[in-house]
Formats: C-alpha cells, sequence, structure tokens
C-alpha cells in the first residue's frame, strides 16, 4: 500500500495521485483535515509495529511500502498534532517503505547557509554567502562583489532581491540589517537551470526571465520561459550523489551555468512543487515519483 | 570564553554561566543586535553577539545550546508582526554559526537541526539497538494513554566520561550511544529492567556534569 498525505488540493499530492493511477497498488490518500480523528495504535521500538487506519480499514505498518509527505503544515488542535507527531515518527523509521522524503532529511533546507556547506561539501561551486547585523560588513561585502542577492535564512520563501554598489539606496538599505540577520550571497551571472532528482533519474529545466526571482516574474511584469534541457552527466551524476548524501529521494536543485560553463548550486528543496515545472515543460516528474513509490528506489 | 545559547527566561541557563568562569549568555536579544557577521569563506569575518558585546569566533572555546528554538516572543524588540519570520531566521542563521563555529559546541546537532530537535525516539532507538543497548518500547495511540509506573535510573554522560550509576554494564553502551549520536552531552533514563526510556540533551546538567561540561567546554581546540 502507498499513503500519500497531504492536502487534496495541493498540486504535486494531485499529480503523484494521478500518476499513481498508473500502477498496480492500493493507494490510500490522507488529507490533512482528517488527521484529528485519525486512530493507531502504534509502538515505537528499534523497528515501529502496530496498525494506522486509512480508509476506515486497520493496516498495519509493515503493509505500507511508499509514503509520499507533503503535508500543508497548518495542522490545528491537540489531536491532530498528535496523529501528525506519530506519522511523521513512522516515516522517519520504517525502514522497509520508501518514504519520499523521510523528515529529518530535509532539515538541512531550513538553513540555507547550512545546506550550501552541504553542497558545497559534494563538489559544487557556491556562491560566497556572508550572514550578518552588521551594516558597515555587509556594506563592505557589497563595495568587493558590486552586485550581491538578499534572500531569507531560513526555508520560509522570501523573494530574492538584488543589491548593486552603485546603487546608493541600495548601500543605504543595508544599514536595516542591524536589526536581524541578512543573508548575503555574491551574485552569479549565468542561466537558471533547475533540475529535479527522482530516485537515480533527473529531470533539466531551462529558465530564462528578467526577474532576479523568476517564481515571482509575474509579479513583477517580467516573462518567464521554461523548457526542457541537457545538462553534463558529471553534473547529473554529481547532483544524484547530493541527493542521496542528504537522505532524499526526491529533490529539486537550484543551479545556475555561468558564462564560463561553471555550475553553481544555490540550494536543493526536499518538497519541491514541481508541477510550476511539469505544467510548463511536460516532463514526466509526477510519474517518475509514482515509479519510485510503486517500485522503491534504486539500490545505492 | 564560553556561549550559553539559552533564554533570558531559562534559570538553568543562568545557573550555568554562574557555574563556569568567564562563560556569557547569548540571548534571543542578542540575535538581534548590530555586530554578527559569518562568513561561508574561511578566512571570513565570524563574530558573534553575546551579552550586548561582540565577540571574535577565536575567543569562543565551547557552546552549550540550551535551546531547540528561537521562539517570536522572545523578539520583544522587534515589530510583532515581524516576530515570527525574524524568530525563523534567527533559528536558521545559529544553525549555520553552530555547524561552521571553531569551537566545541555541546551538543552540534545534526541536519540543520537546533538542540534536541534531532532526537526523536525514532532516531535514538535504533542507535540503541545498533550498540546492543535494550530500549523500552513506546507506545503511540488515539486511545487514551494507560499511566506507566517507572523507577528510573538517570545516567549523564559528558565527552568520554559517565556520571551517575549506570545499570551494569550500561555505562560504555551510553558512551557508546552518545557516540553514534553525536552527543557531547545526554542525559540517558533507563527503566526498573534497565531498558532504555529516553535520550535527551534539554534536562539540566546535574552538579558533577556541569563541572565536567566546563572543563570539557574551558578547552580550545587545537589549531
Amino acid at each position: 500500500m502507498i499513503l500519500v498525505w497531504g492536502p487534496s488540493d495541493d498540486p504535486p499530492v494531485e499529480y503523484v495521485l494521478a500518476a499513481l493511477e498508473d500502477h498496480p497498488v492500493d493507494v490510500v490518500h490522507l488529507d490533512d483535515r482528517e488527521l484529528a480523528g485519525l486512530r493507531y495504535d502504534v509502538v515505537l521500538a528499534a523497528a515501529p509495529s502496530g496498525w494506522i487506519e486509512l480508509d476506515g480499514r486497520e493496516v498495519p505498518l509493515d503493509r505500507i511500502t511508499g509514503v509520499y509527505l507533503r503535508p500543508g503544515g497548518a495542522v490545528d488542535g491537540h489531536a491532530a498534532l498528535a496523529a501528525a507527531r506519530v506519522l511523521l515518527a513512522v516515516a522517519s523509521s520504517s525502514a522497509a517503505a520508501t518514504v519520499v522524503n523521510r523528515p529529518a532529511s530535509g532539515r538541512s533546507n531550513w538553513s540555507k547557509p547550512f545546506q550550501l556547506g552541504l553542497i558545497a561539501a559534494a563538489g559544487f561551486a557556491v556562491a560566497e554567502t556572508l550572514v550578518t547585523t552588521d551594516p558597515t560588513t555587509a556594506q563592505a561585502f557589497l563595495a568587493r562583489h558590486r552586485r550581491l542577492v538578499y534572500k531569507s535564512v531560513s526555508g520560509i520563501r522570501s523573494i530574492v532581491a538584488t543589491l548593486d554598489a552603485g546603487d546608493a539606496d541600495d548601500c543605504e538599505r543595508l544599514r536595516g540589517v542591524a536589526t536581524g540577520p541578512v543573508q548575503l550571497q555574491r551574485w552569479i551571472d549565468g542561466v537558471d537551470v533547475r533540475v529535479h532528482v527522482v530516485g537515480r533519474r533527473w529531470f533539466a529545466t531551462r529558465v530564462e526571465s528578467d526577474a532576479a526571482d523568476y517564481r515571482y516574474a509575474r509579479l513583477v511584469g517580467a516573462d518567464v520561459v521554461m523548457a526542457p534541457c541537457q545538462i553534463p552527466e558529471e553534473v547529473a551524476g554529481r547532483l544524484v550523489a547530493l541527493t542521496r548524501r542528504l537522505g532524499l529521494l526526491v529533490a529539486g536543485a537550484d543551479l545556475r551555468r555561468t558564462p564560463d560553463g561553471e555550475w553553481v548550486c544555490f540550494e536543493v528543496n526536499p518538497s519541491p512543487g514541481f508541477t510550476f515545472y511539469e505544467d510548463a515543460t511536460g516532463q514526466p516528474i509526477a510519474a517518475a515519483i509514482a515509479d519510485l513509490l510503486a517500485d522503491g528506489p534504486p539500490p545505492a | 570564553m564560553i556561549v550559553v545559547l539559552g533564554s533570558r527566561h531559562d534559570p538553568v541557563a543562568a545557573a550555568l554561566v554562574d557555574a563556569w568562569p568567564g562563560a556569557a549568555l547569548c540571548s534571543a536579544d542578542d540575535l538581534t543586535r548590530p555586530g554578527w557577521a559569518w562568513s561561508s569563506a574561511a578566512g571570513g569575518p565570524h563574530t558573534w553577539v553575546v551579552d550586548g558585546a561582540i565577540v571574535d569566533d577565536e575567543r569562543v572555546t565551547g557552546v552549550f545550546v540550551r535551546r531547540s528554538t528561537v521562539y517570536p516572543e522572545e523578539l520583544v524588540g522587534t515589530h510583532a508582526g515581524d516576530r515570527s519570520y525574524l524568530a525563523a531566521e534567527a533559528h536558521a542563521f545559529l544553525v549555520f554559526v553552530l555547524a561552521t563555529t571553531r569551537a566545541t559546541v555541546v551538543n552540534r546537532g545534526g541536519d540543520g537541526s537546533l538542540g534536541d530537535e534531532d532526537l526523536g525516539p525514532e532516531r535514538w532507538m535504533r542507535a540503541a539497538a545498533e550498540v546492543g543497548m535494550a530500549v523500552a518500547p513506546l507506545r503511540l495511540s488515539s486511545a487514551p494513554p494507560r499511566p506507566r509506573r517507572l523507577t528510573p535510573t538517570v545516567v549523564e554522560v559528558v565527552g568520554d566520561e559517565v556520571v551517575g550509576d549506570a545499570p551494569a554494564g550500561a555505562a560504555r553502551r551510553a558512551l557508546a550511544l552518545a557516540r553514534a549520536l553525536d552527543l557531547l552531552w545526554a542525559t540517558m533514563v533507563f527503566d526498573g529492567r534497565h531498558r532504555l526510556v529516553a535520550v535527551t540533551s534539554a534536562q539540566s546538567p546535574g552538579a558533577e556534569a556541569t563541572a565536567a561540561l566546563g572543563r570539557l567546554l574551558a578547552t580550545p581546540l587545537s589549531p
């Protein structure tokens, strides 16, 4: 049985459920709204045992062979929170199931500069980064690199903005860093490429936009054009290895190919909203995730 | 210098600062003060703000982590509407700092976590089984829980030392478990059948463990 946990109106959940229809497997969807009434009796030990009630049936944990996790986040009430914790604990500890993705494995993305260290250790070029509350240090960093990117330190999504040394307003804005840590990154010229890794498969999408943050291009009146593209096998292999090293089976990696041909990696998203790219390119990402859940991960 | 990373409202953090010579508290207030600079580059700036003062990372010998998150409510100097965002940012920043400081960190946390965040039973139970420890199963049920009597034995691990009356043969395994979990300090609780019931770093260290932690955190790492 494959358990898909996430809100019904979340496009990746919807797409994965649809793709699983092509597989001869029992699939159960659990919406966040059902958590408060969820019945379970689970024993955590070196290997978990017990059951969870799904679709009105007491399902033994060892019958769950695949889990796709994309909970909505806003879980209210004691019973719902307790059920969510149990499900997360089961998803974390179940050795036999294919879990996309195990909860702890995605945690590195909650601190982007921390994750950047792991990305660099995997052999990727990364942008020099400074996190600071010191205006003088921030201004010196801008003066040195001439153009910077400002983005959130945490996993909370923020709109990426750029700062230019030639713009007096931007230099002045850096006085504001004194009230809390701000992440500044050297600007990297080049073309954005988003790569979705699914097990050993990968789907690369070239993204062209005039906006500093293409996800919000339309908000600033800019266009965004996406198309499938090829990336060197060596880069793809490194991404697959990095994804595995982070403990993930599925990931969305943000890269930029510089004019010199260097591949710079900015971050690895452990719960990618891949439908944005699948809709634009037709790449069968949901189908690949469904294959992975149904057939299990490739051998290490 | 020893940095205790915790809340101004945490009496344990305050007691540890008092117990360790030269220690100071790095509170949530400090996270929103000017002076922090943390570069991804080895030669770049690495400065803390501790009790209002800017401290170079080279001066910090040890960090004791007494928090697993930064709460929005702690950021009283920040506009109420910005507190949740800033708390998440400060948390993420601390994870970066603790992963890359030159100092000994108790405990460094794994995979981008802070404090006990990464120390769920699903993790320590598997690790305990791997080092040959008996583990008390933990039952989680949607039905009302049955009260459970426990006659606990509490053992503290500090670096390579075990403090407390470990069940027979358990001291060596407690050290092995701490190593497997990458913990320099932890409290381990055993039931009357000598089965492991809990592993945590959120407990207050006892007097003997506090002294041992003070020695560990005050020792400069070799360059």
